[in-house]
């Protein structure tokens, strides 16, 4: 074989330059399913680091400003929900009167994108100052250190009055990045007279009593038998990012996903193995429809309102749709628990506010986020938006929702039941990793992959998403 | 007298040189907004996507050179292999049935037909859709519960598939959607292709006894050759990156069987609630551009007419 000057002085090149880049690093991104063993920093280093730096304020210091606030702080809160746009249009409305000369300025956006946008502001120095964002993301920004650190804003007394699992899930390494708005989790809606047909004649209505696993397949099964093929007696409410609300049948029945240390995979586990050959036999007993597994275009309250299913696993924010009188449920619905097994548990869902570190207004905008998460703008919030407090002293209050104050209850009850534990394994920096890996695996499961191989592919892939 | 020829010359050269810097200058002016856009837009985040596929780097930065790590972990990717399969799947699927059927449809349009201003209007509208409202549609009318699909093969007595259920019919579904969106183009195009034919040239044939399907084939066909090249061009590149359409209806499921390079690419780095892999997913973005490019090149040698029409 000839070779021409040309051919090998490309062929050089091009060896040299693969050379070179594949010498410039060991590390990995950690995207799709490659291991990457060597990837750095830990998750653990990082906010280790990221929570030394943020605690060396004294706790409550700057509770009760003495100095007059002014200036303008941005807010920004993804739209789409009239009662949350009325709630916070309602706080900033006192907020601004009871301080002169301040100006809350909001920006809203769709939820789709949302974060993307603030994450472009932070590389661009543009993001607001103030924004929402889920238990479950929080730790992304307080682990770089890019949260203003709460403390020195809150006495000891102050963050008392909040739930302590829903403080504890703005805190990172003990030290409170944000402030817990509203919670909200899953519980069962129902079709009255579907379960009258089914013969289904006694609903829990205490948290205690809540179905076991045993008694929740016993009313599916009822309404098996007494719905068309195409109709199906439940759907679940795990559809695309809801991919880590299947780890409550996990909590349920007495496992965890990550060991205490919150440094690798608990799993496989005799409880993984249970919660998932539960889940996998909804579909094998044609318990949930087909299409309502995880990478799908329906959701579980699109199901319910579509009349496929007469019990539904929804959120409380969804209430107001159900609840709707043009476009809501037809029919008569009411609300229960989710079923127990070792353990009763539910979904952290919800949202925190925060603030940046390198806020040019820090004051203003801690005076802002302590603003609405007292008592009188949290309770119109709540009662607007059909969403649970987090003051302890809401939680036990009644408040006039706007819509089934009956189901929210009912909420409201289930919201206890998320545990210490649940609240950190979901506010781990690599919770979007995990639960995208989660997604994927348990995708494949529900169509025939064996309980086996996902748990161990699934082990790997949470192990590697919190060491990249 | 051949000084006083060379003074009454010499001003045409100056006035050539002036009047070709003159036209530069104009044809620079032409060229500039557009050189500078497709650098901005093009080049640019074309160089910046293949920096970025070398580097560990999230939403949040900053970046970490990684070398050619990313691309060693794609190739090592099962998920990877499965998403390019079905991108394949879906270009060959829908490529060469789009073009046959808007053919098929062009030429029935070039003929003389009633209402047929109409029909080409009806056959064209889809394409001004946007692609996620025909995904959107699209998923309604596949619900296999209470789609239309199914429940109009119902009436005729027919058990619908589990469009959404079953990977491989959830492929035809997305499949047949993206074909009724894009044979409008097909039909267009063609169409225009076929306006330019001379009837001139199919009358003599048809004097000289050709059939009708030989006519097409030995003369229509061909001279539409320039129309096929960039609707084989166009075709392979939308179907290659083919997204909006597939996420908004399958959302790449169930398990993978419809999740796309482009898909893949998106849940890899640029999903709210994923891994924000910004690196990982430039990296599929250089593999996609690759054997895009390789496509077209292909394609670019192998066609002998592409120049013959513009």
């Amino acid at each position: 074989m000839t070779l021409t000057r040309r051919q090998f002085l490309g062929a050089a090149a091009g060896t040299a330059a693969l050379a070179g880049l594949s010498a410039c690093s060991d590390v990995h991104s950690g995207g799709g399913g490659a291991a990457s063993s060597t990837d750095l920093p830990s998750v653990s280093q990082s906010a280790a680091g990221s929570g030394s730096a943020g605690s060396t304020a004294s706790a409550g210091a700057k509770a009760s400003p003495t100095a007059k606030l002014s200036g303008t702080v941005s807010f920004a809160f993804w739209g789409g929900s009239t009662g949350e746009t009325a709630g916070f249009t309602y706080a900033k409305k006192k907020f601004e009167a009871a301080n002169p000369g301040t100006t809350i300025e909001f920006q809203v956006s769709p939820y789709d994108g949302f974060f993307s946008g603030i994450d472009r502001g932070i590389q661009t120095g543009k993001a607001p100052d103030t924004f929402r964002v889920d238990y479950t993301t929080i730790a992304k920004y307080s682990s770089r250190g890019l949260l203003l650190d709460m403390s020195p804003y809150f006495t000891t007394a102050e963050t008392q009055a909040f739930l302590p699992a829903l403080w504890d899930a703005v805190k990172s390494n003990g030290v409170p990045y944000g402030v817990p708005h509203q919670t909200d989790t899953t519980c069962i809606v129902y079709d009255t007279k579907a379960f009258e047909t089914a013969g289904i004649t006694s609903v829990p209505d205490r948290l205690e009593d809540a179905w076991t696993w045993e008694e929740f397949a016993d009313v599916a099964a009822k309404l098996r038998k007494t719905l068309p093929a195409a109709k199906f007696p439940f759907a679940y409410d795990w559809t695309k990012a809801g991919a880590f609300r299947w780890l409550s049948w996990l909590y349920q029945a007495g496992g965890t996903l990550l060991t205490p240390d919150l440094k690798k995979a608990a799993i496989p586990s005799d409880a993984a193995t249970k919660a998932l050959d539960f889940t996998k036999s909804f579909f094998t007993n044609k318990w949930v429809p087909s299409t309502g597994t995880i990478k799908t275009s329906q959701y579980s309250d699109n199901f319910f309102l579509s009349q496929t299913v007469p019990m539904s696993f929804v959120g409380d924010f969804l209430v107001p749709e159900i609840a709707d009188p043009k476009a809501g449920y037809k029919g008569d619905w009411a609300a229960t628990f989710m079923p127990r097994d070792k353990a009763a548990a539910a979904d952290l869902g919800g949202n925190a506010i925060v603030a940046r570190k390198d806020s040019s207004n820090p004051d203003l905008a801690a005076a802002w986020l302590k603003f609405l998460v007292q008592e009188d703008a949290m309770r119109y919030f709540c009662e607007q938006a059909i969403e649970l407090p987090t003051l302890q002293s809401l939680a036990s209050a009644e408040l006039k929702y706007a819509f089934r104050p009956d189901v929210v209850s009912v909420c409201a009850k289930q919201a206890t039941t998320i545990s210490d534990t649940i609240v950190k394994e979901s506010t781990v920096p690599a919770f979007s990793s995990i639960n995208t890996v989660l997604g994927d695996q348990l995708e494949l499961a529900f169509h025939d992959q064996s309980t086996e191989q996902t748990l161990a592919a699934l082990a790997a892939a949470v192990d590697k998403a919190l060491t990249s | 007298m051949p000084a006083a020829a060379g003074l009454a010359a010499a001003p045409a050269p100056r006035r050539r040189a002036r009047r070709s810097i003159g036209d530069a200058l104009t044809a620079g002016g032409f060229l500039l907004p557009n050189l500078v856009l497709s650098g901005v837009f093009l080049v640019l985040p074309l160089i910046l996507t293949v920096v970025i596929s070398f580097q560990k780097l999230d939403s949040l930065g900053p970046a970490q050179w990684l070398g050619v790590n990313n691309f060693l972990d794609l190739f090592r990717d099962p998920t990877f292999y499965e998403t390019l399969w079905n991108t394949v799947v879906f270009t060959v699927c829908t490529v060469p049935l789009g073009m046959a059927v808007g053919l098929g449809i062009a030429l029935l349009l070039n003929t003389v037909m009633p209402l047929r201003t109409l029909w080409r209007a009806v056959i064209f509208v889809p394409l001004v859709l946007s692609s996620v409202s025909v995904g959107l549609l699209g998923a309604w009318m596949f619900d296999q519960y209470n789609g239309f699909v199914n429940k109009f093969l119902a009436v005729l007595g027919i058990d619908g598939p589990d469009w959404q259920s079953n990977g491989t019919w959830a492929m035809v579904s997305v499949i047949l959607m993206t074909l009724w969106q894009r044979i409008g183009l097909d039909m267009i195009i063609y169409l225009a292709g076929l306006q330019g034919v001379d009837p001139a040239v199919l009358e003599a044939a048809e004097v000289d006894g050709a059939s009708s399907w030989r006519r097409f084939r030995s003369i229509v066909f061909p001279l539409l050759g320039p129309s096929t090249f960039f609707l084989l061009i166009m075709n392979l590149l939308f179907s290659f990156q083919v997204f909006d359409t597939v996420y908004a209806m399958t959302a790449g499921g169930p398990n993978f069987s419809t999740t796309t390079l482009v898909v893949y690419a998106y849940q890899q780095g640029f999903s709210d609630h994923g891994p924000g892999q910004l690196g990982y997913a430039a990296a599929i973005g250089v593999v996609i551009f690759a054997v895009s490019l390789l496509l077209t090149a292909g394609q670019w040698r192998l066609s002998t007419t592409r120049d013959e029409v513009g």
